[in-house]
């Protein structure tokens, strides 16, 4: 049995122990008990055994003397000499009564009876116990039990000397029930005399009960002569012996087992009464005790689930002095303990080491990542050009000024509205409600606050920065996608030069939309839906088209043609990109080396993204296709953006280096969004710049955009690299590109990206236009 | 002692026989194993008589708590004293059918000797001392004599004639029949004989007290 609490386990022990310990001495005591009533009740039939033979031996000599002393009275041999009967009678008669003889007779030498008190009338006949007077005849006297006229008698024959023998004198006592009575006084035995008559077993002397001497009648063995045995009589069990007393008659001894028994029921009725009073003691002592140690430790117990269930501000019970108190005391320092210690750890959990402010670990949960929480919108902020600060003026610096940056959030913002540092220069201010107006306000406010400089040890820093927006829960399905989209949209705001840009404009669509998006591209691969596009270059020096870009396409078969920016960042994320750049370049070579056999020698240029320069077999499958193509490594033109560099700078150099050895043309693409420094660029092994669009678009209205471009371009070219406007769209633009002197344009103004196919027919059309 | 007592009483006998023409019987009684038993009473009986033949008083006494001797024969006829030699006072009776008789305490010679008048075997014993017993046979034969130690016994002087031989002892188990005895005046006849006795040592006597001396 399992006892799953102490109390009863503790009960069960204590009474167990306790009836074990009773049981044993209880059987104990049986046991010896029925060996020392067994041993006793032997001893006292073997005393008894003993008194009845000394009795009879005893009773035996008392009529011999008596009898002698009778054969020895003158008077008496006399009356018998002269056959005086009457005299010879009536002296027997008296001897008898003093004696208490039960008979008493004179033999004559020839055996015939002469004087019979039993018969005082009686004719002379044989005496009847034969067998005693031979044996007294034999040897002069003699003694024993016999059977006369029914009865049973102890018999005592001597001679009457005068001097010679004349005749015998015969005497006996009555072995009757009176007889058995006084023996079993004396000796404290049953006795039961068993006698053959007619076959029968009679019981002619007894001192037992009418029913025990009936039962003992009806046996129809007599047990063996003197050997102890047991024999159960009416139920009742007793020590039984015999003791033969002539060829027919046996005494049986008996000592009632039951009556010996009964002083130590006596005594076993008590052990009991006691053991069971004991065992009640017991079992209430023991729950008094078992209850005095179980409820502190339940207590215990309830108070340890409340600290596992994270409640730690119930103090734990004070439970006395004893060892339970002292582990109860013990358990609420540890509890105060884990309480201080929780607080600590939920502090350095949720707390930016650095400025003070909520990290990310905090956000993510603000965002539900435990549970359902209220909708918010999620500003972040992206410092610009932080690495060059970094860079230039050290990491304590760059630590200083995004302390002073979290303080000037936190001025900005309205109280009540959280802001938090998730990583690096990435800042994020968390709103109540999913006003979109609000939020783009927040924004515009929180940019415009970073356009003043922060002073920085006397220095004036223009940090400045860029945000995305993101709403919870309608951007992402989690906290974690809420974040990335949003910090795509920090990427894009700051492709564009734009303070903010919305994550919802990332990535178009519900977010199961994009997660099917993800689903199709690897079916879209395999069922040509991509496609590619070229949007023609113009080199602005002679006029011509002297290259293009080649530009993804997804021709949806549900959703039409879509643009890149809504599906590459996902194959960036998921890895998927790795297909289809080789793809790319495939179909890129391939066109490039059908427009080379037609006469048309442009260079083309592809994108690659940051997984494709980690990837190692990039430059041995670029240098197999320009192999197996025939093309001219030059007409290829492979472009990276700066922040494809930034992730892993040692390896992307070596792929680089790789491609740049083959031959190929390379070009850092969208320059001027990101900040990577023009002196990190100079040692790259690249031959062009893509100045990004967003510089070209507000090239016109913004008078430091265009110095910016035209310090670029001389940078560029003072560096020896060819300088490419992007997003040029107007003559206006085209001109004063032209006239900066950058070498390249590309933009709607020139064209739009078109299939491959319509390239050639574009190109026909143009030289007719210039021809014209 | 008692032995020689009673070889001088025979011898005594037969130095009274007158007739000169006898025969002389010789009779040895042996028990069944052979062993010679004493005290055996041999008479010889149905002899003419000659009725003046005397009849000596014969003497039974008590010498140290016993009857001395053991066994005597007499004629029909003859008187018995029965002097106490003993320090002490006896008493002496018999039952016997043939002469009941009873000396109460005395000491010393009776005042009166005890006439056996009438034939038969008496037992005598001593109320006081139930050990002591003495036997007498009291015949009509003159010719009788009683076995000493070596189981014989001699009857001199006997008559020619047909006689019947009898043999009696006090503890016989079981009377010997009489047998007829021819004497034809042959110098001497001799008979043997086997009877059963009981021992005599049945009874003991404790040992004498000295203050009774």
């Amino acid at each position: 049995m399992v006892f799953r609490s102490i109390e009863r386990r503790i009960v069960a022990v204590f009474v167990g122990l306790l009836a074990l310990v009773t049981s044993l001495t209880l059987l104990l005591v049986i046991e010896s008990n029925d060996r020392v009533v067994s041993g006793e009740s032997e001893r006292r039939l073997g005393a008894g055994v003993r008194t009845f033979d000394y009795l009879v031996a005893y009773s035996q000599s008392q009529m011999e003397t008596a009898a002698s002393v009778l054969a020895r009275d003158f008077s008496f041999r006399e009356a018998i000499a002269t056959q005086d009967r009457a005299t010879v009678l009536s002296v027997l008669r008296n001897h008898g009564s003093r004696i208490g003889a039960g008979f008493m007779m004179v033999v004559s030498l020839d055996g015939m009876v002469m004087a019979d008190t039993l018969a005082p009338g009686g004719k002379p006949r044989p005496a009847p116990f034969d067998g005693l007077l031979r044996a007294a005849q034999a040897t002069g006297q003699s003694a024993g039990f016999d059977e006369m006229d029914g009865r049973l008698y102890q018999i005592a024959i001597v001679p009457i000397m005068a001097p010679g023998q004349i005749a015998w004198v015969a005497m006996g006592f009555n072995v009757d029930d009176s007889w058995a009575r006084s023996f079993s006084a004396m000796s404290g035995l049953g006795i039961a005399v068993l006698a053959e008559s007619d076959g029968r077993t009679v019981v002619p002397a007894g001192s037992l009960s009418a029913e025990l001497r009936d039962a003992l009648g009806e046996r129809s063995a007599l047990p063996p002569p003197d050997i102890p045995i047991l024999m159960s009589l009416n139920g009742q069990r007793h020590h039984v012996m015999a003791r033969p007393m002539s060829e027919r008659a046996t005494a049986v001894l008996l000592l009632s087992l039951d009556q010996a028994e009964a002083v130590f029921r006596d005594l076993h009725r008590s052990l009991a009464v006691i053991a069971l009073g004991g065992a009640v003691l017991f079992i209430l002592g023991s729950l008094r005790l078992a209850r005095h140690i179980a409820r502190p430790v339940n207590t215990l117990a309830e108070a340890a689930r409340r600290i596992e269930a994270g409640d730690y501000h119930e103090p734990v019970p004070d439970s006395g002095a004893d060892e339970i108190g002292q582990l109860a005391a013990s358990f609420d320092r540890m509890r105060q303990g884990i309480a201080a210690r929780e607080q600590k750890i939920l502090r350095l959990a949720y707390e930016d080491g650095l400025t003070g402010l909520p990290n990310r670990t905090w956000l993510l949960d603000r965002l539900g990542r435990t549970g359902p929480t209220p909708p918010c919108a999620v500003l972040i902020l992206d410092l610009d050009r932080f690495g060059l600060i970094n860079d230039a003026l050290g990491h304590a610096v760059g630590d200083r000024l995004l302390r002073l940056v979290g303080d000037r959030l936190v001025a900005t913002v309205a109280p009540g509205i959280g802001v938090c540092r998730l990583w690096g220069d990435e800042f994020a201010v968390v709103r109540d409600g999913t006003d979109t107006e609000a939020a783009i306000a927040l924004s515009v406010t929180i940019h415009a606050a970073l356009q003043e400089p922060i002073l920085l040890d006397g220095q004036r820093i223009d940090v400045g920065g860029s945000l995305g927006i993101g709403f919870w829960p309608q951007d992402a399905a989690d906290s974690n996608t809420l974040l990335q989209r949003t910090e795509l949209a920090v990427r894009e705001a700051k492709r564009q030069f734009r303070g903010y840009a919305l994550a919802s404009e990332i990535g178009a669509g519900p977010p199961h939309e994009q997660l099917s998006l993800i689903g199709e591209m690897r079916d879209a691969l395999l069922r040509q839906e991509f496609e590619v596009f070229y949007q023609p270059k113009l080199d602005l020096a002679s006029g011509r088209v002297t290259g293009a870009e080649a530009l993804l396409r997804w021709r949806h078969p549900s959703r039409g043609l879509i643009p890149p920016a809504q599906f590459i960042p996902f194959a960036e994320q998921t890895g998927f990109i790795r297909e289809i750049t080789p793809w790319l370049l495939d179909q890129v070579v391939a066109r490039t080396a059908a427009w080379r056999a037609q006469g048309l020698n442009l260079v083309v240029s592809a994108n690659l993204s940051t997984l494709d320069l980690l990837h190692s077999g990039l430059a041995p499958l670029v240098k197999r296709l320009l192999a197996s193509s025939g093309l001219p490594p030059g007409q290829l033109c492979l472009e990276i953006t700066e922040s494809a560099l930034m992730d892993d700078p040692d390896l992307a150099l070596a792929t680089l280096n790789q491609l740049a050895e083959s031959g190929v043309r390379l070009s850092i693409d969208d320059y001027g969004a990101g900040h990577a420094s023009l002196a990190y660029l100079k040692s790259l092994p690249v031959h062009e710049l893509k100045i990004d669009q967003a510089f070209i678009f507000s090239l016109m209205e913004s008078g430091k955009d265009a110095e910016i471009v035209r310090s670029t371009i001389a940078l560029g070219h003072a560096l020896g690299l060819k300088v490419v406007a992007e997003g040029a769209e107007t003559d206006a633009e085209l001109g004063w590109l032209k006239r900066a002197g950058c070498d390249v344009a590309q933009g709607y103004g020139i064209a739009r990206p078109m299939p491959g196919a319509e390239v050639t027919g574009w190109m026909a059309d143009q030289d007719s236009a210039v021809a014209r | 002692m008692i032995h020689r007592r009673t070889v001088l009483f025979v011898l005594a006998l037969a130095a009274c026989a007158t007739e000169a023409s006898a025969a002389e019987l010789s009779a040895c009684v042996t028990g069944p194993t052979g062993r010679p038993i004493p005290d055996a009473a041999v008479v010889v009986e149905g002899a003419t008589v000659d009725p003046r033949m005397p009849r000596p008083l014969a003497a039974i006494e008590q010498i140290d708590r016993d009857f001395v001797p053991f066994l005597t024969i007499v004629r029909q006829g003859t008187e018995i004293e029965f002097p106490n030699r003993d320090p002490l006072k006896h008493h002496v009776y018999s039952f016997s059918a043939a002469k009941p008789f009873e000396i109460k305490l005395y000491a010393g010679k009776p005042a009166a000797p005890v006439l056996f008048d009438k034939t038969g075997d008496i037992a005598i014993g001593c109320n006081i001392h139930d050990w002591m017993e003495a036997y007498v046979l009291v015949v009509e034969s003159p010719y009788f004599a009683k076995t000493g130690p070596d189981g014989c016994a001699k009857i001199a002087d006997l008559p020619a004639g047909r006689h019947r031989l009898r043999l009696w002892h006090p503890l016989q188990r079981q009377a010997v029949a009489e047998r007829p005895l021819v004497l034809d005046g042959a110098d001497s006849i001799r008979i043997d004989a086997t009877m059963e006795v009981s021992p005599r040592t049945a009874r003991r006597k404790p040992p004498a007290d000295k203050d009774d001396y």
